[in-house]
């Protein structure tokens, strides 16, 4: 079966900003340089479409989100950014106090001037939690092509022994975590910014709708595929049963996002960076079935699977039907059993995707049209969670 | 003839005995409910019958008769009321539809916010299964969480859900059980209610449900909202008795006396965000999808609002307590755009809490009554 290629660290991390952080002489340097450049993008429906966005190498294209920026509560972080587009890019950092040196006066932020300008910009990673940066220039255009990602910040007692999203005694241990950055995708306004046309933001209207940079099923597809070579970041989550699953949703679009995943509620720990706990250390933390994301915030959640206690000896109540009164999709996720690990029979033909009986859970925006692929169904705002059997090598 | 007329009572009374029995709570152990999936219309005010598809309720109706309710759907679809422990069985059927006899779709039931949910009664076909027309499934269910969900179908759900095949679902808890003749929304004596009212947002597009009515294919993002609907009815129907639209059955009458608590169950399954406000009563959010608002060590986190701004997929529970002075206050869509009926007129997401003195009106015998 298709999966990521996860080997247990936050999908979609950046290698680089990871190498710097382990080559930089302390444990967790935090010096950033990043390209402002444009690339095309992949839709699932065959559609490219041009985008401005930010990569760490000046050789590259630019990837759809910005490279994902891991740093520790207590670093202190330089990101220089190099502009190769044709105008005055910039970068904001909501939740950090940022100092800026070079570059010039923008209206919200310091600017890299057009074609080969720099700007530096400085903050102290405060306090732990989940953070976006975007671009401060022409933002009702920048954004929307591409220039956004994500700053996650390390509690001072991060240890990959002992992963906690905000510290010890916060209740925020977590086994593994995943980044879901909700977008949408106006094709005809990143047309008119790729033919040099007037880009009229009031005209905006939602095509498609991204996790990741990715429209489904491409959410699916491992990180850094070849064939997707400016969407490195997938958006498949694996995970066990009873382990704890750690959710960062970013919403850097222009439209809140109503997220639901299936298979159970999720706790949601925090909200902008903020751990969701009171002055006494009251705790402020909700269940949910479904998370509205606003435009511009981040929640932080914990999702955990722990199923029904149904196996082959303590079987399901119903009976069911045999093949030909069901219907099956080609290809399935399906198994052929409604047992987790156990595979079972499936019309003749089909193609199972399904590898070793493991569950999938689809989690997805629930204003419906967002996830469709410029109105086809399936697509867009939606991603699956994969339940694997306790004894899988995961 | 007489066997035929002896099958037929057998029949019927096997049918009696499926009855979830709200009534009588301590004898629901094991509910068996029937469904049907199919097409239908839904009536506006301006007049306008929207095609639909949706659910019809065949848990009183003998298997000989099921396909005699392909055509009607019924908008919002059956309510389905349990309590937390009992062993849930639904069987679907998927009759077919009248007016799309061409349109193979299967459908499926996804008891949105189900916990710990394994996947073949999920209702996702994609990781699982789906029912085709002509053929029943059953999805088994023993609910833990007392608390308002939804349920609907998740065969193409941008089309099927819009279309209108959605519902509501209430988990009663055990509390009643003990407290006999008390309401509460949860098992804590503090949601305590006398009343209870579904409040079930949604939109419908005309353009696009009349495409699929014409077989042909709507563009969804082109989706544009035309009726924003309360439990499926736009003002001034909201207002209207329960029986004036036959396949509309829940209107938004909101009654109570003076003093009294009135639960109302918030819902969302449209395609956009709604913020719900009621004039002159303070209202109290006490549970949110299906858990009580509280912390971990039972921090209390209910909130006093006078609005309540709900997403798709989102459920609350909100209490108010009726005001010791009689009269009428507004309930409607704070965003005003949202209360119109097609392209004139006062309607939409618009009803009013009509509260009486006191001992005006008997006890509630249902929800929503």
């Amino acid at each position: 079966m298709i999966r990521s290629k996860d080997s247990g660290l936050l999908p979609g991390m950046c290698l680089v900003a990871l190498a710097v952080m382990f080559l930089s002489g302390s444990s967790w340097g935090a010096a950033f340089d990043l390209w402002a450049k444009d690339a095309y993008i992949s839709t699932p429906d065959g559609n490219s479409i041009y985008i401005w966005g930010l990569t760490d190498s000046a050789a590259n294209r630019a990837q759809l989100p910005a490279p994902t920026l891991v740093v520790q509560q207590g670093d202190t972080v330089n990101i220089t950014l190099h502009n190769d587009l044709a105008e005055p890019v910039s970068l904001v950092f909501p939740g950090q106090d940022v100092v800026s040196s070079g570059g010039v006066a923008g209206l919200l932020a310091q600017e890299a001037p057009a074609a080969g300008g720099t700007v530096t910009y400085q903050f102290a990673a405060g306090s732990p939690g989940t953070y976006m940066y975007h671009s401060g220039t022409n933002v009702h255009k920048q954004v929307h092509m591409g220039i956004y990602g994500v700053i996650i910040v390390r509690p001072a007692d991060w240890s990959p022994t002992n992963k906690t999203a905000y510290g010890a005694g916060t209740d925020t241990e977590f086994d593994r975590e995943h980044l879901l950055i909700t977008g949408e995708l106006d094709p005809d306004l990143h047309w008119a910014v790729e033919m040099g046309e007037d880009y009229d933001i009031r005209a905006f209207k939602a095509r498609y709708w991204t996790v990741n940079g990715r429209c489904f099923p491409d959410t699916l597809l491992p990180d850094n595929a070849a064939y997707l070579p400016n969407q490195p970041y997938g958006a498949l989550i694996m995970c066990k049963p009873d382990e704890r699953v750690l959710l960062r949703y970013v919403g850097v679009g222009m439209q809140n996002h109503v997220l639901h995943p299936h298979g159970n509620h999720t706790r949601v720990i925090a909200q902008d960076g903020q751990l969701l706990k009171g002055p006494a250390g009251e705790d402020l933390s909700t269940l949910n079935f479904t998370v509205l994301l606003g435009t511009g915030q981040t929640v932080d959640q914990i999702y955990i699977w722990s199923g029904l206690g149904y196996t082959p000896s303590n079987p399901i109540p119903t009976r069911i039907p045999g093949l030909k009164n069901l219907v099956i999709m080609d290809p399935t996720l399906y198994s052929g059993s409604p047992y987790l690990g156990v595979k079972g029979d499936l019309p003749v033909g089909t193609t199972s995707l399904n590898e070793v009986g493991e569950y999938y859970f689809m989690l997805h925006a629930h204003e419906e049209l967002q996830i469709t692929n410029w109105g086809a169904f399936p697509g867009g705002l939606m991603t699956l969670i994969t339940v694997y059997p306790p004894d899988y090598p995961l | 003839m007489r066997r035929a007329t002896l099958l037929i009572v057998l029949c019927l009374g096997l049918a009696l005995t499926q009855i979830p029995c709200a009534d009588t709570p301590a004898n629901a152990a094991t509910v068996n409910i029937r469904l049907g999936a199919t097409d239908g219309y839904a009536i506006m005010p301006d007049g306008t019958a929207v095609y639909g598809f949706g659910w019809a309720d065949l848990t009183r109706v003998s298997k000989k008769r099921i396909y005699n309710n392909k055509g009607k759907a019924q908008f919002i679809g059956p309510l389905i009321e349990v309590y937390e422990g009992d062993d849930v069985y639904i069987t679907m059927t998927n009759l077919g539809m009248v007016m799309r006899p061409d349109l193979d779709d299967s459908h499926t039931i996804h008891w949105h916010g189900f916990r710990n949910q394994i996947p073949i009664y999920d209702g996702v076909p994609e990781p699982s299964i789906a029912v085709p027309v002509g053929r029943d499934f059953v999805y088994y269910y023993k609910p833990l969480d007392p608390g308002t969900y939804m349920y609907h179908c998740h065969f193409e759900p941008v089309e099927h859900i819009q279309m209108g095949m959605v519902g509501v679902l209430i988990v009663r808890p055990a509390l009643e059980k003990t407290l006999k003749k008390r309401k509460f929304v949860f098992n804590d004596t503090a949601t305590e209610f006398d009343r209870e009212f579904l409040v079930f947002v949604s939109e419908i597009d005309p353009v696009a449900h009349h495409d699929i009515e014409s077989v042909q294919e709507p563009d969804w993002t082109d989706y544009k909202a035309g009726y924003w609907v309360l439990n499926g009815r736009a003002y001034p129907d909201t207002m209207a008795p329960a029986s004036a639209l036959p396949y509309q059955p829940f209107n938004s009458r909101i009654q109570a006396n003076a003093g009294e608590k009135v639960l109302l169950r918030f819902m969302n399954l449209g395609f956009e965000q709604h913020p719900l406000q009621l004039l002159g009563i303070p209202m109290k959010v006490v549970g949110m999808d299906a858990q009580p608002l509280k912390g971990l060590n039972g921090e209390d986190l209910s909130v006093w609002k006078s609005t309540i701004y709900i997403g798709a997929g989102k459920t609350f529970d909100v209490i108010f307590q009726a005001p010791n002075t009689p009269g009428e206050y507004p309930f409607y869509n704070r965003n005003y755009c949202k209360q119109r009926d097609g392209p004139v007129g006062v309607g939409g997401m618009l009803t009013s809490v009509v509260v009486h003195s006191p001992r005006t009106l008997p006890g509630q015998r249902a929800v929503n009554e």
